[in-house]
């Protein structure tokens, strides 16, 4: 690629000189690459860098965002009030179970069906994957709708189904209990996000010749030893990828039915990380502990993604 | 007997798969199916909507502006769509066309913006967005998201693929820049774009925080955020409410079935973020 470019300067430079001085056409050529650059690293600086370090001055100050108020600096305060708050460990030891429990949802299960949706012919292998597409299309915000509904306390499906197959005396509240209300927030969360490894996992299986399998089968290994030895390693780099995506994102992803399905309660049972710093921003309006925890976590995360990033190199699979 | 092993995993694999595409569709036919049932029968658990009535819909057009949300939404996703089409392209042309001085820095700039989430810089966006007068708009919504980075990345991927050969000979014709990325490059790429772009609109249409915290009034909100309040309201009208839930579906729906190949394609060559 960088060999193409430095053609391309030298037919620029074959190009007959115009009127203008050579000088003035140098600048030309130095600055034109920035004006098309210009309208996304102007507004990234504005929108997401800028912010970001924003953030980070105001985890050191204390501010409750009134018009007309300015913020005041406390120092180390408040990270001594997040780590010693009982809501923050608990938020923390979700988003850990959230982004543990997932990996099933993005990893495990889309496995299975890319792989057994990848040696059908014909028309059920395509109607199978839009299957799994449609809840990834969906809104957070209508799926949480549909979801309330199912679970619904007093007239939900799920709750009449249990009690008429005798398997509960009494309706359950699903949604203001403890236990049940994180696991319906994981579960729900997975059913969104199946979709997303099947179809890249499809995609990545496409790519792979079916020489190989012709070739391991002829040495006699069945389906499982054909999974293990072939499929796998030629997969990794792209589980490799939705394992780091599905880490860092899992508590975006839980985000919107933490806040339709429960607010984070019963008592903060069901909270996460983002969520918390969403509450302490918007409900309680204590903007430094909601940059706080926001500096807490983007270090965190920028130490997994760089983490992943270099066992990706060095164990992923590339088939050349 | 090898023959007769294969056939039952095979029925196995299929009792599996069709299990797990009712539950990925199911919660869908429910939504619609309540939506349908009128008040003495949203209460049972009939899965067929014996006496199917529009009531609902009535109801929920009657609680909420739902066609101003619509539109709303509609202006939004577009808008969205077009700021980060316009914004990517202009990237990876720059990009991809010279050898610009920094561009190793400039691009993992570009990927490392992937990493920051929402809730880190929703407060300092948030107070800016009021410093300019922009809450309670669309604009307010717009202009903070018009970059992405996830569309930068893909693009660049599309743009680096594209044949040299093309654009140096149109350089030796002596083209402008600009017309060899529009006249050029652009129609070449026509359908990689469109894919992008309904991705785009799909997100852009599902967006959910930033527009929560930007628009409290239903008249200026989406209507994602109209149907948060509406769940959030408890009032017992859970045939309205999956009404109005099903019409905010509605357009991602139809868009899916009508482009169903080219979502999914695009999906797998893009990924979705």
């Amino acid at each position: 690629m960088s060999n193409y470019q430095s053609n391309s300067i030298d037919i620029a430079a074959l190009e007959p000189i115009q009127a203008k001085s050579k000088r003035a056409r140098k600048w030309r050529l130095l600055t034109k690459p920035y004006i098309y650059l210009a309208p996304s690293l102007i507004l990234l600086w504005i929108w997401m860098y800028y912010p970001t370090l924003s953030t980070f001055v105001l985890a050191f100050q204390n501010w409750g965002m009134v018009p007309g108020t300015a913020p005041t600096p406390v120092g180390l305060d408040n990270f001594v009030r997040l780590l010693s708050s009982k809501d923050f460990g608990i938020s923390i030891i979700n988003t850990l179970f959230y982004t543990v429990g997932l990996l099933p949802f993005s990893i495990v299960i889309p496995l299975f069906l890319a792989v057994a949706t990848h040696k059908m012919e014909g028309k059920m292998k395509n109607v199978y994957r839009a299957m799994f597409f449609i809840p990834l299309i969906l809104a957070p915000v209508s799926v949480g709708a549909i979801w309330r509904w199912l679970f619904h306390p007093t007239n939900g499906l799920v709750n009449d189904l249990l009690l008429q197959f005798g398997l509960i005396d009494s309706n359950i509240a699903f949604f203001s209990d403890p236990v049940f209300a994180k696991w319906l927030i994981l579960l729900i969360t997975g059913w969104k996000m199946i979709g997303f490894g099947t179809i890249l996992f499809s995609a990545a299986l496409t790519g792979i010749s079916k020489d190989y399998y012709e070739a391991i089968s002829l040495e006699g290994a069945n389906r499982f030893q054909q999974f293990r030895d072939l499929t796998l390693p030629l997969l990794s780099p792209m589980i490799f990828l939705v394992l780091m995506m599905s880490l860092l994102f899992s508590s975006q992803w839980t985000f919107a039915y933490i806040d339709i399905l429960t607010q984070g309660g019963p008592f903060g049972t069901s909270t996460n990380i983002y969520y918390e710093m969403y509450k302490y921003g918007f409900s309680n309006m204590d903007v430094g502990l909601s940059a706080a925890a926001a500096l807490l976590f983007f270090v965190v995360f920028g130490i997994i993604a760089f983490v992943l990033n270099n066992i990706t190199k060095k164990y992923a699979f590339y088939d050349n | 007997m090898r023959q007769r092993k294969l056939s039952i995993s095979t029925i196995l694999q299929h009792t599996l798969l069709i299990l797990l595409s009712l539950i990925a569709i199911f919660p869908l036919y429910w939504m619609i199916i309540s939506s349908l049932k009128n008040e003495a029968d949203i209460f049972n658990s009939s899965i067929i909507p014996w006496n199917a009535t529009f009531s609902n819909y009535v109801y929920a057009f009657q609680e909420m502006p739902i066609l101003r949300m619509m539109l709303n939404s509609f202006v939004m996703a577009t808008l969205l769509t077009a700021f980060q089409l316009i914004t990517s392209i202009l990237t990876s042309y720059a990009l991809v066309r010279w050898q610009v001085k920094g561009s190793t820095f400039i691009y993992l700039l570009i990927s490392l913006s992937w990493l920051i989430p929402m809730q880190v810089i929703m407060i300092p966006n948030y107070v800016l967005v009021n410093q300019m007068g922009l809450n309670e708009t669309l604009l307010g919504i717009v202009i903070p998201l018009s970059v992405s980075t996830f569309a930068i990345l893909s693009l660049y991927q599309s743009f680096r693929s594209f044949p040299k050969a093309l654009i140096d000979s149109a350089r030796l014709d002596g083209e402008k820049d600009f017309f060899i990325l529009v006249k050029v490059i652009l129609p070449n790429l026509k359908s990689t774009i469109a894919s992008l772009g309904i991705l785009l609109f799909i997100n852009g249409w599902n967006e959910y925080l930033w527009p929560m915290l930007i628009t409290t009034e239903m008249e200026n909100a989406p209507i994602q955020i109209g149907l948060r309040s509406f769940v959030n309201s408890d009032v017992n009208m859970w045939g309205s409410l999956m009404a109005a839930t099903t019409i905010s579906c509605l357009p991602i729906l139809v868009i899916y079935f009508i482009l169903r190949k080219h979502i999914i394609e695009s999906f797998v060559r893009y990924g979705i973020k």
